[in-house]
């Protein structure tokens, strides 16, 4: 904790600033980046959004006052940058979130940097039925294989509620998957 | 070979004793196994080059901030709106002679008297629309019919070039 309190100090104060943004960036920057992707799923926009977290990152660190760990406030940041852009496109073609969702899983297929079988395809379509809470604690605790308590901190959920929002997901991905 | 007793049907040999396992397997073949790899991948050396885009990024928008700060904006903003309304103020009797509506019309009535457009009656035709349109739409003041036989007196000429059947 220690360490974490100083590498803030490092990140806040400016004639360190520079070189801890850089060692922050090389952290985190491959997990952010794979949290953001299975929400909007798409390269180019995993990019966007990756550069606008790190952004509004670097110009928050000074309100960062330590209530939580760096990691899971960074995630949080993460995530409602990639909900929100999921939003403000969904707004902008004057469709729903869950439409949108679809329409970016079918877009897959054509994805040159999505090289999945039939059966991982099915996969995103089934997390993208899922309701949003239940998409994002699959998500992490799937594929990126984050402990609940992690997964409690960066979304404010308890961790009991995280247990069950992850077997109902869980439970209908698979139901999804045995459908034909 | 195992038979029942009550009807004539019969199993093959150790049937039941590998019945669990075979359903077990089979069981386990059906679950649909969730596929841990999500098959989304990265354009070559994306990590690699992330830094240096997002410096990029960075510094450009730090810049922007630094060379167009609000203050400044607003500063500028509100010495062109005070000098305009000085302007303004001190001109505001001299324009006597003409008003808004005056000038906008005369400029319009030069623009097309010094332009020339060049437009046959056929590109005329093309923009305005045909169906539902009267004279009277285009013109400000009405047509008088003495108006109409003067000018037919005064070039009836050509309206006898048009006779046809003398032409032919």
């Amino acid at each position: 904790m220690i360490v974490e309190e100083t590498f803030v100090q490092d990140l806040k104060t400016k004639n360190t600033q520079a070189q801890a943004f850089e060692v922050l960036v090389n952290t985190y920057k491959e997990r952010l980046y794979w949290q953001i992707r299975g929400i909007v799923l798409n390269h180019d926009d995993a990019d966007d959004v990756l550069q606008n977290t790190f952004i509004k990152i670097y110009k928050n660190i000074n309100g960062f006052k330590g209530d939580s760990k760096l990691f899971s406030w960074m995630y949080r940041i993460a995530t409602n940058e990639a909900l929100n852009f999921i939003k403000q496109r969904s707004n902008l073609q004057g469709i729903t979130d869950i439409d949108y969702q679809e329409k970016l899983v079918s877009n897959l297929q054509a994805d040159v940097y999505f090289e999945g079988d039939e059966i991982q395809l099915k996969l995103q379509q089934a997390i993208a039925t899922l309701p949003e809470k239940q998409k994002l604690v699959f998500n992490m605790k799937y594929f990126q294989e984050l402990k609940y308590e992690e997964i409690s901190a960066i979304l404010e959920t308890s961790v009991g509620g995280l247990k069950a929002s992850y077997h109902l997901a869980v439970k209908k991905v698979e139901q999804y998957l045995k459908t034909d | 070979m195992k038979k029942n007793n009550k009807h004539p049907f019969k199993t093959p040999e150790g049937y039941f004793d590998i019945f669990q396992d075979e359903l077990m397997e089979k069981l386990s073949d059906d679950k649909p196994a969730i596929p841990k790899d999500s098959a989304f991948m990265v354009p070559d050396n994306y990590f690699e080059t992330f830094n240096d885009r997002l410096t990029g990024k960075l510094n450009a928008e730090t810049k922007v901030v630094q060379l167009y700060p609000v203050n400044k904006i607003i500063a500028v903003a509100a010495s062109i709106a005070a000098i305009a309304f000085i302007y303004v103020g001190l001109n505001w009797n001299t324009t006597d002679e003409l008003n808004f509506s005056d000038l906008a019309n005369t400029d319009i009535e030069a623009y097309f008297e010094n332009n020339d457009f060049g437009l046959s009656s056929y590109e005329i035709a093309k923009v305005i629309p045909v169906t539902n349109t009267e004279f009277s739409d285009i013109l400000n003041s009405p047509i008088e019919n003495d108006n109409i036989l003067d000018y037919l007196n005064e070039n009836i000429n050509d309206f006898e070039e048009l006779n046809i059947q003398e032409n032919e």
